[in-house]
This record gives structure tokens, C-alpha cells and sequence, in this order.
């Protein structure tokens, strides 16, 4: 899928890359190229480092605003064919470039973020070269952003896999050379993957791999060209949660056998004070008129997949006013772990399912926002935290589903 | 039988700990502090830890990040007075945590999940 490259300073060889993934970001990406290799002088000076930019063959002049940014590490440039357009495609071209540059750390950064600075270089990096496979970042976020992610990818993945990452799906990570021949040859690569799924297919295949995982904190709030709804929508929510549930039937060796979960090394902590993210408006009556009229398109499909019981609660939960919302949490995973389970057996169509659990999705994110509106970021996150383990106590009830149900 | 290493400065804490956990069938050995606790453990080698996060000599989440950093998946449960450690991010490299309570049935709860959740019960 590499269609171009451009290697100016004839790089062959690299302990460290930089990876920037772009598509369209002439008017950003001068800022992460900058930071980035004032991070690699900084704290991997004595480091042989190349930022490479892997790009979706941008027309707007993404390329020429990177090689055009002066720094003193070299640059290369990636591009994919035209018309092929994934973030997916750009790890991808990314990883190969690593292996061929026989790198021995990988840290891959969004081109569209607006807040890096040196310390995420530093603390994405380090971790590897003291003998982490892969670093997951930890920002300090608003406690409604990344919806997809409180509501489903983490407390799935933890449940499942059994350790906690708690931003697995977070853009900005780092992963040793060694991962990089498993993400190259690995065969649940697909579609989903080649988009916005890449990044839970990529920490997923990680701790399937056993290898130790560190969580990076990195201080500021994460700030993207690219925020705006904090609810997914289609197609990206359907390539994350879909990515998902394709992993679960991929590694059931693995995850079957998990109870519980392990926390992980945490790093990069006496960074001072750290910033408060941003306050983030929330349309409530908008995500309540979704879920609501989810009903009138997706009632029949959910009664051919979600047990009765459940459907009987949904009908309950639609009744109930606004002011009085609430999507109870042993309802919510034992509807993911259903939804799983006919995702396995092609019960419906699969992208069809996807779709018809996204008004749900937004029907739990409402009764989130409702349950946390007065906590304070660390009560939400205990909060969340409670979420999981509910997840993880109704996880029998998964494998009962799940190994029975053909 | 799992082998547990509970650290706390507090000697009725170590005393009360050892002999409820025993009952329960585990190995139960005691730290006083932190000094020279990693060499301990790699001497010692638990199964789990119970750590105490205020202690005199040493804070209790340092030495849960040089735990962790150097014992990646050994189970640790902090033990606490007050839950105002939880503002402190290092916290969640713990397995779990435990507010100190003459009634051990929590923290006997959470020594059996971790050990699940370890494969070492």
C-alpha cells in the first residue's frame, strides 16, 4: 500500500522513529514535526532518530509543510496510493518503515494534535528502552470525552484481556521493534483495521502478545484538529466497536481464560501541574431524541439478537423521562457481551448490528453524563472504574452465551 | 499455599493481618517499612503485597511504582487510612485498594481476585 516515498537525507538506518500519521493536515502539521524532534534532541540525543510523516497522499500540501519544516533529525516521507485513505494504512506504512530502518522504538503520534510537547516524546520513548513492548498514553481528560472508549473499548477490553489500559484507543503510543514483525504478519489485519480501528487492534494484539505494557502519562489534556462530537459516529464507531468484537473472535484462546484484571506500570509522573482540559457542552435532550428514535429503526433488529430480557429493559429505559434517565450498567454489558455473541454467529448482518448499537451507545453515554455531571474528573473516573469491574463480574455470563450459543 | 507480604509500619496492623490471613491458609510474611523492600521481595518472592501507602519512612505509592517497575505483574493491594491517595494517578498501578478495617472480609476479597486474576490461587 506504499505508493511514494521521499527519504531527502537517504536515512537507512534508525534506532528511534517518529511516526506522524496525517491526512490533510498542511495547516498542523509543522507543530508536531517541531516537537517532536526538539523531543528527540532533547531526551534521545545520544539516539540515531528519524520522523517519518506516513500520509493519505494529502492535496493540500501535508507534505511540503513537513519536509519543509526545518529540524535538525532527518525526515521521511510516506505516502499511500490516492484515493486510499486510513489511518490504518499510515501505521501500517509506518511499522514497514521501522522494520526495513531496523528501529528499536516506534512512537506514533497523531499529525492533528495540537498539544504535544518534547515530554510526550520523552515519556512515550523511554518506557520502551527500558524494556516495555508497548506504551499507551495517559492524558488528563474531560470526564465526557472519548465516549467510545469509557463506554466501551475500555471497560471490554480490560474484562476481556485482563489488563488495564485505560485510554486504549487513545491516537498517541509507542511500541518496541519486536511488535512491529507481529502488527506486519498479523492475520486479523482487515477493512476496519486500515481505518479507525487500528488503534485498539494495535494494543489489543499487544496484550495478547504477553508483552509488558506501560501507561505514559503525558500531563496536557490531548488536543485534536479532530475533536468535536464526543459521541463516535458512523463509520468510525462502527470500525472501533467492530474491531472489537472481530478481535474477540480472533483471540477466544486468550481471553477465555482471563478472570479479572492486572493494572499496569504507569510512567512519566513529577511533571508539575498539570493542566485541566477544557469544559466540554453536552446537547443531552440531542443524545436522548437518538436513543428514542433508535427505536423506531432498530427495535425488530435488536429482538432477533438481544435476549428478551434485555429488550424488555430497553423498552423500560425509553419510557423514562429525561430528567430520569438511566441505563443501568449490568443492562449495558450484558448487552455488549450479547451483541458479541450474535457478532460471532452472524446472527444478523454484521455491519447491520454495528450500526443498530450506536443510538445504545448514546443512550449509555447520556445516562454517564447524568451519573457524573456533579463529580469532579478523579470521582468519574472512579466511577468508570466501577463500570469495569461490572463488566468483569458479568463476564461468566459471556462465556456461558458465548460457548453455548452456536 | 499463596505467600503474602504485608507491609506496614503499624505493628497491630502486621499482627492483625498475619493471623487472619493465616487462617485463611496463606504464607504470611511481614515488612516493617520499605527499606530495602525490593530486595526483600526478590529474596521473599510473594505471591501478592499488602502496602501500606503512609508510612513514616517511605509513601507507599513510590514504592508501589518500583514495585512495579521492576515486579511488572506481582499483585499489589494498597492499604489505607484515607482514600485521599486516589488523586494521586500512581495509584492505579495497584491491583486494588483496601481501607484499613479490624473486619478483613474486603481485603480478603480483593487477595482472592488478585490471585485469580494472577493465576496464582
Amino acid at each position: 500500500m506504499l505508493a511514494y516515498e521521499e527519504n531527502p537525507g537517504k536515512v537507512e538506518r534508525a534506532d528511534l522513529v517518529v511516526g506522524l500519521s496525517s491526512h490533510n493536515n498542511v495547516g498542523n502539521v509543522a507543530l508536531p514535526t517541531e516537537q517532536a524532534a526538539r523531543g528527540l534532541l532533547d531526551h534521545f540525543g545520544e539516539k540515531n532518530s528519524v520522523i517519518i510523516n506516513c500520509d493519505n497522499h494529502s492535496e493540500d500540501g501535508t507534505k511540503e509543510a513537513f519536509l519543509q519544516t526545518p529540524t535538525e533529525i532527518p525526515k521521511i516521507y510516506l505516502s499511500t496510493p490516492p484515493g486510499m485513505v486510513g489511518r490504518g494504512y499510515n501505521l501500517r506504512n509506518l511499522t514497514a518503515k521501522a522494520v526495513e530502518l531496523q528501529a528499536q522504538a516506534v512512537i506514533a503520534v497523531d499529525a492533528g494534535v495540537e498539544s504535544i510537547t518534547p515530554m510526550w516524546i520523552k515519556n512515550l520513548g523511554e518506557p520502551i528502552f527500558a524494556g516495555f513492548g508497548f506504551v499507551a498514553p495517559l492524558y488528563v481528560r474531560h470526564k465526557y470525552d472519548d465516549a467510545v472508549a469509557n463506554g466501551i473499548v475500555y471497560p471490554m477490553t480490560r474484562a476481556l484481556y485482563g489488563r488495564r489500559v485505560r485510554q486504549p484507543i487513545g491516537g498517541d503510543f509507542a511500541f518496541a521493534g519486536e511488535m512491529a514483525a507481529t502488527y506486519l504478519d498479523h492475520p486479523s489485519w482487515n477493512d476496519r483495521v486500515a481505518q479507525f480501528g487500528v488503534d485498539i487492534w494495535m494494543t489489543t494484539l499487544a496484550m495478547c502478545q504477553g508483552v509488558p505494557i506501560c501507561q505514559a502519562f503525558v500531563g496536557k489534556p490531548r488536543v485534536s484538529q479532530h475533536d468535536g462530537n464526543i459521541v463516535a459516529s458512523d463509520p468510525t464507531f462502527s470500525q472501533v466497536v467492530g474491531t472489537v468484537l472481530d478481535l474477540m473472535v480472533h483471540f477466544q484462546n486468550v481471553w477465555e481464560r482471563v478472570k479479572w484484571s492486572k493494572p499496569t506500570a504507569i510512567y512519566g509522573f513529577g511533571m508539575g501541574e498539570v493542566e485541566t482540559p477544557a469544559p466540554i457542552e453536552i446537547a443531552q435532550d440531542e443524545l436522548h431524541q437518538a436513543f428514542v428514535e433508535g427505536f423506531a429503526q432498530y427495535k425488530d433488529l435488536w429482538e432477533t439478537f438481544l435476549p428478551s430480557n434485555i429488550n424488555n429493559k430497553l423498552g423500560e429505559i425509553k419510557e423514562l423521562p429525561q430528567a430520569q434517565f438511566s441505563f443501568p450498567s449490568e443492562i449495558w454489558a450484558r448487552l455488549l457481551y450479547s451483541c458479541s455473541v450474535a457478532y460471532k454467529n452472524e446472527v444478523v448482518e454484521r455491519e447491520a448490528l454495528l450500526k443498530s448499537l450506536l443510538p445504545l451507545f448514546v443512550g449509555k453515554t447520556l445516562s454517564l453524563i447524568r451519573k457524573t455531571e456533579r463529580m469532579s474528573i478523579q470521582q468519574a473516573e472512579e466511577y468508570i472504574e466501577n463500570e469495569c469491574m461490572i463488566f468483569e463480574e458479568a463476564k461468566p455470563y459471556l462465556l456461558s452465551q458465548w460457548l453455548n450459543d452456536h | 499455599m499463596a505467600k503474602i507480604l504485608v507491609v506496614d509500619d503499624e505493628e497491630h496492623i502486621r499482627l492483625l493481618y498475619s493471623e487472619e490471613l493465616k487462617e485463611e491458609g496463606y504464607d504470611v510474611i511481614t515488612a516493617e517499612g520499605g527499606h530495602l523492600l525490593l530486595e526483600r521481595i526478590e529474596q521473599d518472592k510473594p505471591d501478592l503485597v499488602v502496602l501500606d501507602i503512609k508510612m513514616v519512612d517511605y509513601n507507599g505509592l513510590d514504592l508501589l511504582q518500583d514495585i512495579r517497575n521492576k515486579f511488572y505483574d506481582l499483585p499489589v493491594i494498597l492499604s489505607t487510612a484515607y482514600d485521599t491517595f486516589k488523586e494521586d494517578m500512581k495509584s492505579i498501578a495497584a491491583d486494588f485498594y483496601v481501607v484499613k478495617s479490624f473486619d478483613l472480609t474486603e481485603l480478603k476479597k480483593k487477595i482472592q481476585m488478585a490471585l485469580e486474576a494472577s493465576g496464582a490461587s
